[in-house]
């Protein structure tokens, strides 16, 4: 229930002037097919990226006790919430990938 | 989809309350599970009383050295916390093992708890289903049933609770606290909560049975470092095999 929060959507992320980093990155690598899945993946790779910085482990997490750290097999696991039909998962970890490779 | 009232209460005794005076209503808290099952009209609760925000979202530790798990806490908050990781890494591995992301982050811990079966057919309304329909028959018994129940089953139904984070609070022998009406507390043994199916396929817990809110997880057991090894099956979330080793 989400009575008084606020919510970040992909509009709130960026603006077609000002993209979000993870907006161009997904342009850039071709993240998507037809689109429709693509606001979802990238507010969720956002979080995801935030979520490792933040020290929240995950299934493939070697260690629960160190620090997780970003890999492909962090990353597919921790997006694994978000299906595309169309397979462009090549590419979103590509994207996403260069993003988290960015000095914050 | 029914029509439904909502309504947002501010102690855990007012909602044991609200819960009790109103016909047909049910708690919501990270709606992950109650909500799919209302769009589907296999819940069918006329009031929803939303148990957000009644600063059960706290993780303290007991004079004992366990945990006090609010039952509001998050999936993901409860499996990230740095006590619940050095001390209980089984139930850390056990949260992480279930849903996805997005899930974990809106499921709570009293809600994971209460959390109803996946059985394929139990969610198919075209099928018969003893849990769903008492009397109706069981679609299970002869269908496919790889996710369901090997022990622990019965003539009438054979599904599984499929929460991974009771199977490591069974393990860590966790209690559970709910609040009546009245405010009063009452305990429940982990063991004790889940009911087997019998011969009326219930799946209520003990805390359903009874009016009553459930407020606190307490688990007490830290440096049982069980670790839950959960198979995962590619198909599908939500269907998976559970065992635990005790050291
Ligand atoms: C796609 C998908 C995959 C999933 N995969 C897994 C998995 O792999 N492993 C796993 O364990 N789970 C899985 N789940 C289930 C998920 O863990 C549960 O939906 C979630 O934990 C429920 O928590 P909630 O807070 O959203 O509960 P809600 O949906 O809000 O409530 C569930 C039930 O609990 C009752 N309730 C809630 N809070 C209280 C309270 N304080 N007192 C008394 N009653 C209360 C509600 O009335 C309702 O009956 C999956 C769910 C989905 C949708
Ligand atoms: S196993 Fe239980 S929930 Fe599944 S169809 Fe049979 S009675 Fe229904």
């Amino acid at each position: 229930m989400h009575e008084g929060s606020s919510v970040t959507t992909i509009e709130g992320l960026g603006t077609p002037e000002n993209l979000h980093p993870m907006q161009a990155a997904f342009i850039k690598h071709d993240g998507y097919q037809c689109g429709y899945c693509t606001p979802g993946q990238i507010c969720s790779a956002v979080a995801v990226l935030d979520e490792i910085k933040s020290g929240v482990p995950s299934h493939v997490s070697g260690s629960l006790t160190t620090a997780p750290e970003f890999s492909a097999a962090e990353l597919r696991e921790r997006m694994s919430g978000n299906i595309c039909r169309r397979g462009a998962y090549s590419n979103i970890v590509e994207a996403v990938t260069e993003v988290a490779g960015r000095p914050a | 989809m029914k029509s439904f009232t909502y309504e947002k209460v501010n102690s855990p005794a007012a909602a044991a309350t609200a819960g009790s005076t109103t016909g047909s209503a049910k708690f919501i808290a990270g709606g992950t599970n109650l909500l799919d099952l209302t769009k589907l009209e296999i819940e069918t609760s006329a009031h929803l009383i939303d148990v957000n925000g009644l600063g059960l979202d706290k993780i303290e530790p007991t004079a004992e050295g366990g945990l006090r798990i609010g039952a509001l806490v998050r999936n993901t908050a409860l499996a990230a916390d740095e006590r619940v990781r050095r001390d209980y890494g089984l139930l850390s591995r056990a949260l992480l093992a279930g849903a996805s992301g997005q899930l974990r982050n809106k499921a709570t811990t009293a809600g994971n708890l209460l959390q109803r079966t996946r059985c394929p057919y139990f969610y198919d309304t075209n099928q018969p289903c003893n849990k769903r329909t008492p009397g109706s028959g069981c679609s299970a018994i002869g269908g496919v049933a790889r996710s369901l129940a090997v022990i622990g089953a019965s003539e009438a139904c054979i599904a599984t609770h499929p929460s991974d984070m009771a199977v490591a609070m069974r393990a860590l022998d966790a209690t559970v606290e709910t609040v009546g009406p009245d405010a009063r507390t009452r305990a429940i043994a982990i063991a004790d909560f889940h009911r087997l199916p019998g011969d009326t396929s219930m799946d209520l817990a003990q805390a359903q049975a009874a009016p009553g809110v459930l407020a606190i997880v307490t688990a007490d057991n830290a440096g049982k470092s069980a670790r839950a090894v959960t198979i995962r099956r590619s198909c599908s979330a939500g269907r998976r095999l559970s065992t635990i080793t005790r050291p």
